[in-house]
């Protein structure tokens, strides 16, 4: 009796023990089908567990803030900082911090924030300062204006350093905070890209604006690099961030950014053109200014607006997609339309609702990020290993040292 | 014995495990699977209400246990104790409504009366000599950069004109800051302006459109009525606080739209400088009447750049900076009576 055994409707088991059992010179056919058969059942288990990691699970991302919640308290710290003169307003910006970070759900646990308002109120006393010294010096005393501009040039790095400190610092997830590490120098490296801008800001300070060729040049390389200049100052506070002792990393390319603003660059031009024609075809045929004026107003901030939302989507999306920590990395997929809706419809209803719909466009537009963002886990959340740098117990033990300034705003 | 369940995290990970607390008189229990630790239920210290979101409660051990908010939380030690009572506050609709309301009335008041008296009274305080300079700036700016040219007007006019405005200006507390500068400009038309500092310029084409020096010297008082009552400095002063304070409200939604937060900043600008000009007026037109001038030399004068200028498409003549109506040149007449 000879008969030709089905093997694919062999178990894999099955199959080893007839390969074993057989006498590969009596059958030498059946034999080598055998094999085949084998290698092919291995090599098909094989493949399925490699693809097992290739879907790795997804950490999810939700916004659970409600409007109506959020109002009450936005309005109540509104009305206190108004009554206190803007003192409260530390206290406030701790208090709506704490509802954004605590309703915003990773994994099925919240974020924390943990500032403390003494440091938030120096950092604004600090920045008052700045500013009226800015403001006198433009307004009053003119004199002043080259030492002041020179004080924020040094000053730049030290602010960028300390509120991205700041903030990393009194961030929290599953009792463990960020951590930044970045330094003064390193940061005044990546912004003074290239010495442009302190070229720039020295050329203002000898009144170099009066001359227009200068102008043109600086304005040209700072307009050309500015992409590139970007990427930078994103890659420094990604790289120099780390959570459980794991750095960010951030692969974005100058290039890239490069696109983006090309095209938002082309959107306005694509509705400045047309539209400032028609204004002075209208112009030349009617005379009347302002109707010209409104014509080509109009579509140029739609064009503005249009090209806003289309830099904030792509640019998000850029940047979350090239960003990794340690066994994480991100998926962001805003879309420039979705954006626009969002900002006209925000725009209108606060406006409309003379600015007691804020709360509720805050609230959407967090939950339309939240959305649009995946976390996903490629590896084992143990990868990251807190230490007494991140631990939140130390934030709220230490005493408030004088350095400790929220520079954010 | 009460027992609550949460999430533990011990911070060396960010692992959750799922964990019970046990309070008993003075004592907590913390368990964790196999892992179990007792603490002082003092050490504890407990995350503020917010919403109904979890709360967070700190070991002494630098552990965290993530629960769910509940009133016992409240008797543990707080965290942060200074934030309960506004965490009170903001779970009642009544005391929102009562917010809503006190943020209007104060705003209100602050825009329309506050602010403005605030402004008169601290511009009085700082002498003028802080603005002279940059007066003496833009004017020279505005030189070299061509929008002004040098005056067309002969001697003898300027003179006449010159002398009129010593005798406006002669008993004024401000009188030793004056200083009237002639123009010529395209660009800016029949215009007249006054500079910080206590600079006034008058363009040849509003000279040219008068048909006596009263009606230059009306326009002239007009100015005088800026610099005497201090309007750069009140301006400056007003408009900042109306930045900040539009910037404090909308500071949530500047993010979102840009168009938000300027769109207050620029109606309460425009809004003061009404009210300058109107006040400009009455003071022009009481200086006037001291020196024996007509105000009516002002609505005259006013009607006839109107009309003149109605069909004009520059968007920089003195009627577009200084929207005449009828109420103006009303005013003006009425002044004249009186």
């Amino acid at each position: 009796m000879d008969f030709e055994p089905d093997y694919s409707k062999y178990t894999l088991i099955e199959l080893l023990d007839a390969s074993v059992s057989i006498d590969p010179k009596k059958y030498p056919e059946r034999a080598k089908r055998l094999d085949d058969e084998i290698a092919r059942r291995t090599s098909a288990a094989l493949e399925e567990n490699t693809q097992v990691p290739e879907q790795p699970p997804e950490l999810r991302l939700e916004f659970r803030g409600s409007a109506r919640e959020y109002f009450r308290i936005w309005i109540v710290n509104l009305c206190l900082t108004l009554l206190t003169l803007g003192i409260f307003s530390a206290w406030a910006k701790v208090r709506k911090k704490r509802y954004l970070y605590s309703h915003t759900i990773l994994g099925d646990t919240p974020f924390q924030y943990l500032a403390r308002p003494i440091p938030i109120l120096k950092g604004r006393v600090i920045a008052a300062v700045g500013f009226l010294a800015y403001y006198a010096s433009t307004h009053f005393i003119t004199s002043l204006l080259p030492y002041v501009l020179g004080a924020g040039l040094i000053g730049a790095p030290w602010v960028i350093v300390r509120s991205a400190a700041f903030k990393a610092r009194y961030s929290a997830f599953r009792n463990m905070t960020l951590h930044f590490d970045g330094g003064y120098l390193g940061a005044a490296k990546v912004l003074y890209a290239w010495g442009v801008i302190p070229v720039i800001v020295i050329g203002m300070m000898f009144n170099w604006p009066g001359k227009p060729v200068i102008v043109g040049i600086a304005s040209a390389i700072f307009g050309l690099s500015y992409p590139w200049w970007i990427r930078r100052l994103k890659k420094f506070i990604v790289e120099h961030t780390s959570y459980g002792g794991k750095k960010g990393t951030f692969s974005a390319t100058g290039g890239q950014f490069f696109n983006i603003y090309f095209i938002s660059g082309l959107i306005i031009l694509a509705v400045v053109i047309p539209s400032g024609a028609l204004a002075a075809i209208l112009f030349a045929s009617t005379k009347k200014a302002w109707l010209s004026t409104y014509l080509f107003a109009t579509p140029l901030y739609a064009g503005y607006v249009l090209a806003f939302a289309y830099l904030r989507a792509h640019s998000g999306n850029l940047v979350w997609n090239h960003t990794r920590l340690g066994p994480l990395y991100f998926q962001s997929a805003l879309r420039s339309g979705d954006l626009l809706k969002l900002y006209v419809t925000n725009a209108l209803a606060i406006v409309v609702s003379v600015g007691l719909l804020i709360p509720w466009a805050v609230m959407r537009t967090i939950k339309y990020r939240a959305d649009h963002t995946w976390v996903m886990q490629e590896g084992d959340l143990s990868e990251f290993q807190g230490s007494d740098m991140t631990a939140v117990a130390a934030v709220g033990a230490e005493t408030i040292d004088f350095f400790d300034v929220d520079l954010s705003l | 014995m009460i027992t609550i369940e949460g999430q533990y995290f011990d911070g060396r990970q960010p692992i959750s495990v799922q964990a019970r607390m046990d309070f008993e008189d003075q004592e907590v229990t913390l368990t964790a699977g196999s892992f179990s630790e007792r603490y002082a239920t003092l050490d504890l210290k407990v995350s503020p209400r917010i919403g109904l979101t979890n709360r967070f409660i700190t070991l002494p051990t630098g552990g965290q246990l993530a629960c769910a908010d509940q009133a016992f939380l409240n008797s543990l030690p707080q965290e942060s104790p200074s934030e309960g009572p506004v965490a009170w506050l903001e779970e009642r609709w009544g005391i929102a409504l009562a917010c809503v309301a006190v943020i209007f009335c104060t705003l209100l008041a602050a825009y329309f009366f506050g602010l403005p008296a605030a402004a008169e009274r601290i511009a009085a305080r700082i002498p003028i000599q802080t603005e002279q300079s940059l007066g003496r700036q833009a004017l020279t700016w505005l030189d070299q950069k061509g929008w002004f040219k040098p005056t067309n007007l002969d001697f003898d006019r300027r003179k006449i004109i010159t002398e009129g405005f010593d005798g406006l200006r002669a008993d004024l507390p401000l009188r030793d800051y004056y200083r009237l500068e002639f123009r010529s400009s395209a660009f800016l038309g029949p215009n007249a302006l006054a500079f910080p500092g206590g600079i006034i310029v008058i363009t040849d084409d509003m000279v040219k459109s008068a048909e006596t020096t009263e009606e230059v010297l009306s326009v002239l008082a007009h100015e005088i009525g800026h610099v005497e009552l201090r309007h750069t400095m009140r301006s400056v002063l007003q408009n900042s606080v109306v930045a900040v304070a539009a910037a404090a409200v909308t500071s949530d939604a500047a993010s979102l739209s840009v168009a938000v937060a300027g769109l207050p900043t620029l109606l309460a600008k425009t809004k003061y400088s009404r009210g300058f000009e109107a006040a400009a007026d009455d003071y022009a037109f009481r200086l006037l009447k001291q020196k024996g001038y007509s105000p009516a030399a002002f609505a005259s004068m006013m009607e006839r750049l109107s009309k003149k200028y109605e069909k004009e498409t520059s968007a920089f003549t003195y009627i577009s900076t200084h929207p005449l109506t009828a109420e103006r040149v009303q005013r003006a007449r009425d002044a004249a009576v009186k």
